[in-house]
């Protein structure tokens, strides 16, 4: 599946970098880090991820980013 | 009736069921001056702006009513813990106290505790066989989240009933109850902290010597960049993630119980689609936030909001839950809607006192609701409804909820 993180929305709460650590994470304390294409045996963590975003800055899914390409 | 009132009105505890009519005649006056001095903020944009503005403080020494028994704390050698702290000190102890509990330095921690949650969570529900009547809170909703930052903190099980009694006097002094002399409630409170405290710092000592695999163990063994706490700076935040955890997401719980029983069709769409389950804690987070107003907060500078002074030092009380149903931000508010997109709700606050423990609340509230509805069927219902609610118009949730199922 393909992820696409709005970084300009982004604020560093790092929440799907608890829910989803193998496909967010930080770099240093506060800059956000993704793998843009996982397998889908984290289809289920990323959707919490998505859901607990503070600002609602990640997109899942086969058309994720799909406006951004 | 005054807007001058609404503070009393809010905190009267014949609001607690449903405090929303007055969280809606708030917001339609923007800023409301209290008969006390205090202003009362309820709408969505201005909650968010004061929640990111660097000339709000959160240290009780930012305010014109002083207290004397945190002065007197203080001088007895107490610290306050981050929660009521300002950067640069805020951040230096939250980032200390964050290095063992996510990222970037413990990425899986609360990740790895989610089959443990599950465990805990069935064996509560196993728990209601053969009775046809549970009390989602003394049954399930409290010992859960209680047992959970019991073992992450590394606390041996058998002291969890004193920390329980310490707890709820800490809680109690936060109150704003009119039949108790704020200030003996306020000393009884700093006395159970003190002796809280100093409970977590002689386990945390002793862990020195022998580490375990827990929160305490990594606060006293793995400085960081940024330094160790000192030992009183260790004390008071332990005591904090202690009490912070625990009826906070008993809320959560809760109130997300009541409110599936009270939208019987949300619940069986949740029961259907459980991947919908993130989503619907997001909603509750919303609809009924577990912490209702932050009561602590006061400016630095005289500052403006939606036109109204709010002078230096007078408290500010932000009223999230409030900021959450308001029109001008979510399409139909009252209405609970499990699969709401664009909820951008302030349950957990939001900039840098941001809830230090929510990703832990969100697991565990979405574990714990979805092996609820699991085993409770779609008849079940609370026997009273409203239930009997706590006290604290702050910290809301129901004192006991009696299901029939």
């Amino acid at each position: 599946m393909r992820i696409v993180v709005d970084l300009n929305r982004c604020q560093g709460y790092a929440q799907c970098a608890f829910l989803a650590p193998e496909v967010f994470f930080l770099r240093g304390d506060e800059a956000l880090g993704y793998r843009p294409r996982v397998s889908d045996d984290q289809r289920e963590r990323v959707g919490r991820a998505v859901a607990a975003c503070p600002v609602q800055a990640i997109s899942a899914g086969p058309a994720a980013g799909a406006d951004v390409d | 009736m005054s807007t001058e009132t609404l503070f009393r009105r809010i905190t009267d505890y014949a609001a607690r069921p449903d405090p929303y009519p007055l969280y809606a005649e708030l917001r339609e006056h923007g800023v409301a001056r209290q008969e006390d001095g205090s202003y009362l903020v309820g709408t969505y944009d201005e909650v968010v702006q004061l929640l990111h503005d660097p000339r709000i403080s959160s240290d009780a020494h930012s305010r014109a009513d002083v207290d004397e028994e945190l002065l007197r704390a203080e001088a007895d050698g107490m610290t306050p813990a981050f929660i009521g702290l300002d950067d640069p000190e805020h951040e230096r102890l939250r980032g200390i106290a964050m290095r063992p509990f996510g990222p970037p330095h413990s990425p899986g921690r609360i990740d790895a505790l989610q089959d443990d949650i599950a465990r805990i969570a069935q064996e509560l529900i196993d728990g209601f066989d053969g009775r046809e009547e549970v009390d989602l809170v003394d049954d399930f909703a409290y010992p859960l989240p209680v047992t959970v930052i019991g073992r992450l903190l590394g606390i041996p099980s058998g002291d969890m009933g004193q920390l329980r009694r310490w707890t709820d006097i800490v809680i109690a002094s936060l109150d704003f109850d009119p039949g108790e002399d704020p200030a003996v409630k306020r000393r009884r409170g700093r006395e159970a902290g003190r002796e809280m405290a100093d409970y977590l710092g002689d386990l945390a000592a002793s862990r020195r010597d022998h580490p375990s695999d827990d929160l305490l163990s990594a606060l006293v063994g793995d400085p960081g960049p940024e330094g160790a706490f000192r030992h009183e700076e260790l004390k008071s935040t332990a005591a904090l993630l202690l009490i912070a955890g625990h009826e906070t997401t008993v809320n959560l719980i809760t109130n997300g119980a009541l409110t599936l029983m009270r939208h019987p069709e949300a619940a069986a769409r949740l029961r259907n689609d459980p991947g919908l389950m993130p989503s619907a804690v997001e909603e509750l987070l919303r609809y009924e936030p577990p912490v209702q107003l932050l009561p602590q907060r006061s400016p630095l500078t005289d500052i403006e909001v939606a036109g109204v002074t709010v002078p230096r030092g007078a408290p500010l009380i932000l009223v999230l839950a409030a900021a959450n149903r308001d029109p001008l931000r979510f399409p139909e508010p009252d209405r609970f809607d499990p699969a709401r997109r664009d909820n951008q709700h302030l349950g957990f606050g939001s900039g840098i006192h941001s809830c230090f423990g929510a990703p832990l609340a969100r697991v565990e509230a979405r574990i714990a609701l979805t092996a609820l509805l699991a085993r409770i069927g779609a008849d079940a219902h609370p026997v009273e409804d409203p239930p009997p609610y706590r006290r604290s118009p702050v910290l809301r949730g129901p004192r006991h909820l009696l299901v029939r199922h």
